[in-house]
């Protein structure tokens, strides 16, 4: 369903805010402000009832007996532990020590842990991704092991060539199809948003 | 025997640590060594840092992921810490939740170890990610307690007051976002940056063309800025200990054989495939 609202409102908010970075004029400037800042309204506002949702969900699941327990339990307790330092009367907010320690002693070691589980499931997933006979995912494994061979910390002639190997592979060809990935990710959404701009497509498409 | 292997292959991450722990406390080997050996790129952070003048202010973009963190926690440590010594003021703001919450525990790491908190600001957190960036060319927010003299003056000229920008990346909005959002609406100031190794492809372009003037983006890099440096007394706001080669060196053997051994077997069927095919 088009909406020419939406792309309207859409088209109008666009141009300001190229206009505003093209033009000094104080009141188009003043105007942008209001215009970013309602953005930054609108994104806490989404990002608050994405976290409300999440607590939400997991008390339905709770209530309901659905999903996994422990899990909805845990998230929830984090949730409120979390609030309850941050948010008690008289809390230095993010400064708060308990937060602090919530922070340090739980939060960061548990995603630094989760991190590190990657380094065993990544393997397991490269070895599938190999056995599984697909060419590109023996491409993928096969320039996995050459960057991770070259950048094996070793000192000496050896080490330096190794590093100096590993640098052009980084530089060169792994970061020319990174970059192209980026370059087509970016025309893509350049052009689905001029499509947008100029009502050529619903924004709901 | 192949039925054991299922059983032999779930212990191997157990085998693993204990490889790790074992290595952790076994000394230097003096054939490793976790420094770039060129240090042309630490070389490019020392230089950029030196051109931005005395008792610099710096606005720091704190922004990285939990995640690759422990990559950059030693470099960040140290740069903050070199900044420090060079009698910088540093004003800390992150963009992302997770960014805040690590941002809030660096300040309150620098608390501990009795910084000068004259120099230290924390701009606290802007949500609206890119808007936020754009809303802070605009003007800069100072919280409630911030009623010294570094405050007063970025009160006074915004995001004009800072001398450099810091992007300490790993989340969506690193120092691409920075340079894309931020650079074009403020003057000529210098913009730097560590990010984990998995940010490099993207941050590079930047740095070729100048928008960026020098980025520490892996492990290797920030160990060469590392030994560089002699903070003396600032010293005990790095990290207590560096990374040690050896348990790395385990690691990414170990990452060699397993991807090694999945091509070798691979590469095997293939060629058996291939003489059964010329046999029938």
């Amino acid at each position: 369903m088009r909406r020419p609202t939406l792309t309207a409102l859409v088209v109008l908010v666009g141009l300001l805010l190229i206009a505003d970075l093209l033009v000094v004029n104080t009141a188009l400037g003043q105007l942008a402000g209001i215009v970013v800042d309602a953005a930054i309204l609108v994104a806490a506002g989404a990002a608050l009832a994405a976290v409300g949702a999440l607590g939400a969900r997991r008390i339905a699941d709770l209530w309901r007996r659905r999903g996994d327990p422990v899990s909805a339990a845990l998230v929830l307790a984090g949730m409120a532990a979390m609030l309850a330092a941050g948010l008690r009367p008289g809390s230095a907010g993010t400064g708060e020590p308990a937060v602090q320690w919530l922070i340090a002693a739980l939060l960061v070691p548990i995603g630094a842990s989760l991190f590190g589980l990657l380094f065993v499931t990544t393997l397991a997933a490269a070895r599938r991704s190999v056995a599984s006979r697909s060419r590109e995912g023996t491409v993928l494994v096969a320039a996995a092991l050459v960057t991770t061979a070259l950048l094996v910390p070793i000192f000496g002639g050896m080490g330096t060539w190794m590093a100096d190997a590993a640098g052009w592979l980084l530089g060169g060809p792994i970061g020319a199809v990174f970059r192209g990935l980026l370059i087509g990710v970016g025309l893509l959404t350049a052009v689905y948003a001029a499509r947008t701009l100029l009502g050529m497509a619903a924004a709901d498409e | 025997m192949n039925d054991r292997m299922p059983h032999l292959w779930r212990l191997a991450p157990l085998v693993l640590i204990a490889a790790l722990a074992v290595a952790w406390q076994l000394p230097e080997a003096s054939w490793l060594r976790l420094a770039a050996p060129d240090a042309a790129v630490a070389d490019r952070m020392t230089a950029t840092l030196d051109s931005i003048g005395e008792e610099p202010r710096v606005l720091v973009g704190f922004d990285p992921d939990i995640g690759t963190y422990a990559e950059t926690r030693p470099t960040v440590r140290t740069l903050l810490a070199d900044l420090l010594a060079r009698e910088a003021r540093l004003a800390f703001v992150s963009l992302t939740a997770e960014g805040r919450a690590l941002g809030s525990a660096e300040l309150a790491r620098f608390g501990r170890e009795e910084a000068n908190p004259t120099r230290l600001l924390d701009l606290g957190f802007i949500p609206g990610a890119e808007a936020g960036l754009v809303d802070l060319t605009r003007g800069v927010r100072l919280p409630d307690e911030g009623d010294g003299a570094f405050a007063r003056e970025v009160n006074a000229a915004g995001i004009g007051a800072f001398d450099a920008v810091l992007v300490i990346g790993g989340n969506d909005l690193g120092p691409r976002s920075w340079i894309e959002q931020v650079a074009p609406r403020i003057g000529e100031i210098p913009f730097v940056a560590v990010t984990p190794t998995v940010l490099l492809p993207e941050v590079q372009p930047y740095l070729a063309s100048g928008a960026l003037r020098a980025v520490l983006g892996t492990p290797r890099d920030g160990a060469a800025y590392r030994e560089t440096l002699d903070l003396g007394n600032l010293g005990r706001l790095t990290d207590p200990s560096e990374p040690r080669p050896l348990p790395l060196l385990i690691g990414m053997l170990v990452a060699v054989a397993a991807l090694g051994q999945a091509l070798g077997a691979r590469a095997i069927g293939y060629l058996r495939a291939s003489r059964s095919r010329e046999a029938g």
